[in-house]
Formats: C-alpha cells, structure tokens, sequence
C-alpha cells in the first residue's frame, strides 16, 4: 500500500506494549547535545520498555555523555558538535549494525512519551507500512505556545508547497522505520533541517507511510531547548540551500 | 603621463600575477584557480596603466562609465568568490561529519554493564 493514513481516533487509551520479541529488535535512537538534565530519566522510561537505547551525544560540552552512559545500552558520542541530522544519521547507522529490525527516533528534552513507540511500530510489523511518522495534531500536545503552533502549521504548509508531501506534523522527532526503510536514509543536513529532508526521502522513496497520533508535552525546559521562529528561518535556509547546492 | 597611484596599483598587480604564477606552479592552487586570479590581476593593471580604456569597453557594452565597469565586475567577482567559498565550507563540513560519525561509531562503547537492570 502506498500513501497516507491517518489515524484519527478522537480518544487516545494507553497503547498496548508490543511482545518481547518484537521490543528486542527495536532500537531506539535518542541524539542529544547538553541534555544532561533530561537525558537520564528519558532514556530509564524508554529502557522500562526497550532494551535497546542508542544515546548519540554530540560533542556536548556537559556531563551529556557521561548520563548516556550510565543509562543507555549503547552511548555514541561525536567529538564535536555537528548537529541533530548528523546525530540521527549516526545513531541509524549505529542501530543498523546492531542488527536493528525496528529503528525509532526520540527526542532527548522528554517532550516524547515512551508508551507512544509501540503505536509507532506496530503498523510496520504488520506490514501495513515502512514508516510511521508521530503527529501531536492528531495527537495531544500540552501546554503548546501558540507562536509555536503557528510556527508548526506554517512548517506543514511550507511542506506541502515544496515536498508536496501532505502531512499534519512535519517536525516530529518520533518517527519509526522498517530495517529497510531506514537502510536507505542518508541525512546530508546535519542540522535541524533534516527533518524535511527525511520527508523528502519518504516522498523519494515511496515507502508507505502512517501518521500516528503521538503526546507531545512542553515545559519551560522544552521550550528552551527547541527552536524559535528565526531558527526555523534558518531551517528553511539550510533546506532551500541544500537543494541547489552539492 | 604616468601618476603615483597608477605606479602603486601596477606594482601591486605585477606582484599578484607573480604569486598567483608561483601558487600554480608550486600546486598551491589549481591550474584553473591560478589562470582566472591571474586574469584578474592582468585585468586590474591594465585598468590601472590605461583607465581610458575602461570607459572605452564601458561604453561598448551600454554602461556609460569605466569606473562603473570596475565597480560591476568587482561585485561579480566578489559573489562568485563567496558562493565558491561558501560551497567549499559545505564540502568540508561534509567531510568533517563523516569523519565524526565513524570516529564515534569505532568508538562507541556498549554501556550495559555500567547500567542498572532493566526493570521487569
């Protein structure tokens, strides 16, 4: 099956827990850059249900990866910085050689939900798509600014316009893949404009695909730590150039 | 009659054309990236000895004044120069990633026996 579906369920019940074997060969990649607050008990809640976390800490200059150690089952660190893109590639990869069956991307600030992974996998394994794609508009999404909500819809738009890709959540760090799926990622934006460059690739590729409503909780820290509305211009910088240019 | 500045500026291209010459010769530079500066320099101190010559093409080509010739072409180069610098970063930052990720992926160390047990 190719394209688009949504599920759009109004109620959102605590999701069932996959089977253990299905949970041992997901791998869940957390990239992080000074998350030192966040990172321990976001990766202790998705280790409650996963064994395989890969930490990615990239060239943070706190105690980033000396948390990812102590709590992740696998800690990659870059030397220096080189941004979320790069981490994620790196993580991927990572998880690839593991011997990943299912790789998951989840962000570090603990905006995610660890119980919200096996809504995200179980499609794939059952073969009803490659790649599942987390939505907080078809989800929930607390105490979210409004300027961060217009910021958001105008990203949809802008996908829409120039990916052509028709999508409610177009900068959601929990994704999903298919070992085949995420075989064929190459991230070449090493910064936060790698995430339209993942929806390309979905486009690109074909590869049937599902939106999954996800929780996304801000706090004060979250916020913080995320983009604002002129790093989002940046963003669209990076795209804009990364499609003209080598 | 030859004036100060114009004795200045065709030592100062004479000696660019000499160093951009060597930088080619020794690889410093490219063959290609050594005859384009080289041109440039030869192009400079020909403007400089014969600035009646600038309004000569200047008004050929519809521009109206020599000076305004230089100061266009000036500009061209200049954003040629930073597009060719900016595309040069983007492959060097390139390089720098790849060459992080695989440090980092031979590195990487399995930190399960430093972990607590998962819990049940």
């Amino acid at each position: 099956m190719n394209g688009h579906t949504a599920d759009t369920s109004p109620q959102m019940p605590a999701a069932p827990q996959l089977p253990n074997d299905v949970r041992e060969g997901v791998f869940v990649v957390i990239p992080a850059y000074n998350e030192a607050q966040s990172l321990g008990s976001v990766i202790r809640d998705v280790r409650s249900l996963y064994p395989n976390v890969v930490a990615v800490d990239d060239g943070s200059v706190d105690d980033t990866y000396t948390v990812a150690r102590e709590h992740a089952t696998f800690a990659v660190r870059h030397l220096i910085n080189r941004g979320q893109g790069a981490a994620l590639q790196t993580g991927i990869e990572f998880a690839l050689r593991q011997g990943a069956s299912y790789i998951v991307t989840f962000d570090a600030d603990g905006q995610h939900d660890a119980n919200d992974i096996a809504a995200l996998v179980r499609p794939i394994h059952a073969g009803e798509c490659e790649i599942s794609l987390g939505s907080r508009f078809l989800g929930e999404a607390t105490h979210m600014p409004l300027l961060r909500r217009l910021t958001l819809q105008l990203a949809v738009l802008f996908t829409r316009v120039v990916s052509r890709v028709k999508l409610t959540d177009t900068h959601n760090g929990l994704r999903a893949f298919s070992r085949k799926a995420a075989s064929g990622i190459n991230i070449t934006l090493d910064r936060m404009a790698h995430a339209s460059e993942l929806i390309d690739y979905v486009r690109d590729t074909g590869y049937p695909y599902r939106e999954i409503p996800v929780h996304v909780r801000y706090t004060d820290y979250s916020l913080a730590k995320g983009q604002s509305t002129r790093g989002a211009l940046r963003i669209v910088f990076h795209y804009l150039m990364g499609k003209v240019m080598p | 009659m030859i004036g100060l500045f114009q004795v200045a500026m065709l030592t100062l291209a004479g000696c660019l054309c000499i160093g951009s010459a060597v930088a080619t010769v020794k690889g410093w530079v490219t063959r290609r990236e050594g005859i384009v500066w080289t041109t440039v320099w030869l192009a400079a101190a020909i403007a400089a000895a014969w600035p009646d010559m600038t309004t000569v093409i200047a008004r050929a080509l519809g521009i109206g004044r020599g000076k305004d010739l230089i100061l266009y072409c000036s500009v061209i180069v200049m954003l040629i120069g930073f597009f060719m610098v900016y595309a040069r970063l983007r492959a060097l930052r390139r390089d720098l990633t790849l060459l992080v990720r695989r440090l980092a992926i031979l590195d990487s160390s399995s930190a399960a026996e430093h972990a607590p047990e998962q819990p049940q």
